[in-house]
């Protein structure tokens, strides 16, 4: 495998979204949707209706519940507690965000190529196939991973000026930097690969589109399970999700690179 | 420089190309002619490395293309495709620089210049493709295949889309790389193109029905037809004899004089020339009667068809 390679393509793809900006859209969106929507939830509604979330029953069991995995919660006011509660589970939303963004770029990576005929001309190239699908994924993930990291500045600075005192000092933990540092990148790159293995293999951007956006389901069910308090993901669950992503994208990239069918592609395209 | 051994190229149960073997020489032009379907793109991908043939081999100066020596090989190979495949949405330039870049070039930035200027698309470098004429983005994809300066160069249809004074620029630079030693295949259906581009030919109808120079292959097929201009009325009657008894063959009378077929037109010639000067023919002009490739095309795919 050719990095000089893979960083030439990265590099092109890079210049075709600079030069047509739309399709980077989606997911400045869902960046944007996943910083202002926990404000949404914990300080406008509750200031709007004139009730803390810090008063709601079913709040208080799941913060009770919480403060055995989070044991700073026990040591901040019932308001803050709360507070410090929903926008570390929030956090669980920036994994998804340049997944579900991104994977529009990777669904329509490899559909792209075929669709404007440039994919042959680059096969004649001394690229090898899993050199093409690395940057591809690369390519999609990004630019996703910069505007989530944007995103996650921002949502801090928000957490910093509109929380209660304390919640951010709260956040800001080795958890926090795992979950959005190593999980997150990852996990963005295993799926973004296997929507590159399903573009390769479908004949319209569409279908790739609908098949990658299934890829977000698992971590939807962590986000859901960790905010109903049905279960809590440790620091160790995370290292260990962390390695178990990485070895996924591994396994995704031989898959996709099995999956490319160069001849199939070059003789039945049309 | 490219040699083509018994390849032979199945997709499931259908033989696309069948036991092609040719020979392309440093400093040629080799014409890939044959009519829609008959196996050119897919002979054209196997000698760039893009599909690998069911059985046979192509070798590259020495070198057989295997999936170890596939990339190495693709280096040295400029490819221009059936269909441009250019991004639309980058430039001129950075279409050409990624290739440049993807090829390994020490100096890209020098080798897009040098492009540039060939195709005379300097002032056009900072325009997005998707603004360039057809033609335009054909020549763009021409110096596109040819941006690592190559040793072998692959052409697919490179006159397609092309008007006539850019087809001409095409040829010339056709035979600039032929000056350089580069070892030229241009696929083509275009019996003209063929002509006017290749040293030799060879015709395909998924396997290798002939193959040799333009001249040769008329020559071959059709014999060489000799025209006879003649100062006032022909005799015709008594020239008609002595051209036959001097080894000619299918002699007409045209409205100007005669025309025969000689087979073997550089003893032959002299000798019926001769012997229609002795006969009282007064000849003005001797000139070869040269059937269109076309004809020996068509001549040859029916026969290769029955």
């Amino acid at each position: 495998m050719n990095v000089r390679r893979i960083a030439v393509l990265v590099g092109k793809e890079i210049r075709e979204f600079r030069a047509n900006p739309s399709v980077i859209i989606p997911v400045l969106i869902v960046v944007v949707l996943c910083t202002i929507l926990p404000f949404v939830v914990v300080v406008v509604v509750p200031r709007a209706t004139g009730q803390s979330i810090a008063d709601d029953r079913s709040m208080q069991q799941v913060v009770a519940a919480a403060t055995g995995h989070l044991p700073a919660l026990a040591a901040l006011d019932a308001q803050t507690a709360a507070e410090a509660f929903m926008f570390q589970q929030f956090l669980m939303l920036f994994l998804m965000a340049p997944i579900v963004g991104a994977v529009s770029l990777a669904a329509y990576a490899v559909v792209g190529e075929k669709q404007g005929r440039t994919l042959e001309p680059l096969l004649t190239t001394p690229v090898s196939t899993v050199e093409l699908l690395v940057a591809k994924a690369v390519a999609a993930f990004l630019p996703a991973v910069a505007i989530e990291a944007a995103g996650t500045v921002v949502y801090l600075a928000l957490i910093a000026a509109l929380g209660s005192p304390g919640v951010l000092a709260t956040l800001l933990t080795m958890r926090t930097v795992l979950l959005l540092g190593i999980l997150g990148p990852f996990a963005s790159l295993a799926a973004l690969q296997a929507a590159i293995a399903v573009s390769s293999r479908v004949n319209d951007a569409r279908s790739a589109q609908q098949i990658a956006v299934l890829l977000v389901l698992p971590l939807a069910g962590m986000l859901v399970g960790q905010l109903s308090g049905l279960f809590y993901i440790s620091t160790w669950m995370l290292v260990a999700a962390s390695g178990a992503m990485t070895a996924v994208w591994v396994v995704l990239v031989l898959l996709s690179v099995a999956l490319f069918e160069r001849e199939t592609i070059l003789t039945r395209w049309r | 420089m490219l040699i083509v051994e018994s390849v032979t190229r199945r997709f499931g149960e259908r033989i696309a190309v069948e036991d092609l073997s040719f020979e392309v020489k440093r400093g040629e032009v080799f014409g890939l002619l044959g009519p829609n379907g008959a196996g050119k793109t897919t002979t054209l991908r196997m000698l760039g490395g893009l599909i690998p043939p069911s059985s046979g081999r192509v070798v590259v100066n020495g070198r057989p293309f295997t999936r170890a020596t596939g990339s190495a090989l693709r280096a040295r190979i400029g490819f221009l495709t059936e269909t441009p495949g250019l991004w639309d949405h980058l430039t001129v330039e950075d279409n050409l620089i990624v290739y440049a870049r993807l090829f390994g070039l020490a100096q890209p930035a020098a080798a897009v210049e040098r492009v540039l200027r060939l195709f005379e698309l300097l002032d056009r470098r900072a325009d997005r493709v998707v603004l360039l004429s057809k033609g335009m983005k054909q020549k763009l994809a021409l110096a596109r295949a040819l941006v690592h300066d190559p040793e072998v160069v692959l052409l697919d249809e490179p006159t397609a889309n092309l008007d006539p004074q850019t087809s001409r620029t095409v040829r010339d630079l056709l035979q600039h790389l032929r000056s350089l030693g580069r070892a030229i295949v241009v696929s083509t259906h275009n019996l003209d193109e063929a002509e006017r581009m290749a040293d030799r030919v060879g015709l395909v109808s998924r396997r290798l029905i002939a193959i040799g120079e333009p001249s040769a292959l008329r020559r071959e097929m059709f014999g060489c037809r000799l025209r006879v201009r003649l100062s006032g009325k022909p005799a015709a009657g008594g020239l008609i004899e002595a051209a036959l008894r001097a080894g000619a063959r299918d002699v007409r009378v045209e409205a100007d004089g005669l025309s025969m077929i000689v087979d073997a037109p550089d003893t032959g010639a002299p000798a019926v020339i001769r012997a229609l000067v002795t006969a009282g023919g007064e000849i003005r002009e001797v000139f070869d009667e040269e059937p269109a490739l076309e004809a020996v095309y068509l001549k040859l795919l029916a026969g290769s068809a029955s």
